[in-house]
């Protein structure tokens, strides 16, 4: 359907720029975007893309909203606390602008369901908080053809690559597998609230920039932002021939969930949950050496009776410490820091070492309710 | 040869928050030694047991993607260390 005099008012600006005009604004009303993910990164983005008239909005969320979140996801309000993310930000987005179409999936997106979800959009940009699910959506966006603009955050720091079939690498060129756990997620390292809004305003900008046929996209490169320093790095990625899902003879045909890497901490470290963690505890058999590898402040605001501190980045030089009557069991906050610490062990000669599994984010869920487990 | 080593975000908390720290080696390999020598415990992180990259790690030199530890590393050359990051 052709611009409408009301649409030819609101979009005057992009109007004007030869590189769009009305053909271009056209493309963009033409072209569905499905943004996966809700939070930092897909609030901003979604924003943008809903205010420069793509035709087609689609948002993947099961999460609710959170007080937590409103640090950086600017889509959400206080009033909005308790509710489906992805409800509040169709309303907001339609609040915006009402001649888009706000479509919602409040589901995860798995195997058997990611095709589906993708399938009816042209551009897919990917602003998820898991390593799985960001392959997930790479592999589909690769077997079905469709551009992906992905981007990650960590801190003060982020990461955006657009892959386009046929004309560059995709994610698993540049990180060929999956190694979940290995790097901590916003909720335990931390974000600082406008650096989402940075990256996820250039994920936008990379669809517009693909919807509308302009400029450059950002394939073959890995730009990475620094906003400590304010500083834009970019840096080659070539396609992998022997890419797992792009490559010359690719092994993956079929989207397929992805769980944690068996590497040797994983398939030998003894995984205790927090009920099996309190009843060795009370036991009465040997004493538990229980080690919590957080950071001192982190233990400082409350630690379980009986456990000694060596932060994970002490470890190595400290694995002596670790030593005792029995073989040690590793606390952290959510059981990803105690995973490393265990693979720290066995390089260390330590035959089974242990994890709480979860960490203590669990046992304060399941076996005490009143332990502050700090924000690290 | 004294070589300038770009430190990622999830790794800072080994050097004490710096994002740039200078490293002595003529190869990667060398380069994560001197690292190691001075923030015990990084090395680990980026490589594992069997001193393969690890598969979340991309190494760059004078941003020039380096895919083994064997690659060389001249005096004053910036050695950037990319983590994938999974935050949204």
């Amino acid at each position: 359907m052709a611009l409408s005099a009301n649409e030819r008012a609101r979009y005057r600006r992009h109007l004007s720029l030869p590189e769009i005009g009305p053909a271009g604004q056209q493309r963009l009303k033409n072209t569905r975007v499905l943004v996966v993910g809700t939070g930092g990164l897909g609030c901003p983005a979604a924003l943008y893309l809903a205010a420069a008239g793509i035709g087609t909005l689609g948002l993947v969320d099961f999460d609710r909203v959170e007080l937590s979140n409103l640090q950086r996801q600017v889509l959400f309000g206080t009033e909005d606390l308790g509710q489906l993310k992805v409800e509040v930000a169709r309303e907001r987005l339609l609040a915006l602008n009402p001649d888009i179409e706000v479509l919602v999936h409040a589901l995860t997106l798995r195997a058997d369901n990611v095709c589906e979800v993708i399938e009816d959009y042209d551009i897919v940009l990917d602003g998820s908080d898991r390593l799985s699910t960001r392959y997930l959506i790479n592999d589909a966006c690769v077997l079905l053809g469709r551009p992906l603009v992905t981007a990650a955050i960590h801190r003060f720091e982020g990461q955006a690559m657009t892959y386009i079939p046929g004309l560059g690498p995709c994610y698993r060129c540049l990180f060929p597998q999956i190694e979940e756990g290995a790097v901590a997620s916003c909720a335990e390292a931390g974000v600082l609230g406008v650096l989402p809004g940075v990256l996820g305003t250039l994920q936008a900008n990379e669809a517009i920039k693909i919807a509308a046929g302009i400029g450059a996209p950002l394939v073959g490169r890995l730009l990475s932002y620094d906003a400590l320093e304010l500083r834009f790095t970019e840096l080659p990625i070539s396609r992998r021939d022997d890419c797992l899902v792009c490559g010359e003879h690719p092994d993956i045909t079929a989207p397929r969930d992805i769980g944690p890497v068996c590497d040797s901490a994983t398939l030998t470290a003894r995984r205790l949950s927090a009920i099996g963690l309190r009843d060795l505890l009370a036991s009465a058999g040997p004493p538990l050496v229980l080690i919590d590898v957080r950071e001192p402040r982190e233990f400082a605001a409350e630690h379980l009776q009986g456990a000694r501190n060596i932060p994970l980045r002490e470890l190595e030089s400290r694995l002596a410490e670790c030593a005792g009557h029995g073989d040690p069991v590793f606390l952290c906050r959510s059981g990803r820091r105690s995973l490393l610490a265990c693979a720290i062990a066995l390089r260390g000669g330590i035959a089974a070492p242990g994890h709480l599994e979860g960490g203590l984010l669990a046992w304060a869920a399941e076996v005490d309710a009143d332990f502050e487990v700090a924000s690290d | 040869m004294s070589c300038t080593v770009h430190i990622p975000s999830p790794l800072r908390s080994y050097t004490a928050g710096a994002h740039r720290v200078p490293a002595d080696g003529a190869t990667l390999e060398e380069v994560l030694a001197s690292l190691e020598g001075r923030f015990t415990g990084i090395r680990f992180r980026i490589v594992d047991e069997q001193s393969h990259i690890r598969p979340h790690i991309r190494f760059y030199v004078n941003a020039r993607e380096a895919q083994e530890l064997c690659a060389p590393v001249g005096a004053g050359d910036a050695v950037h260390v990319i983590c994938a990051l999974t935050g949204g």
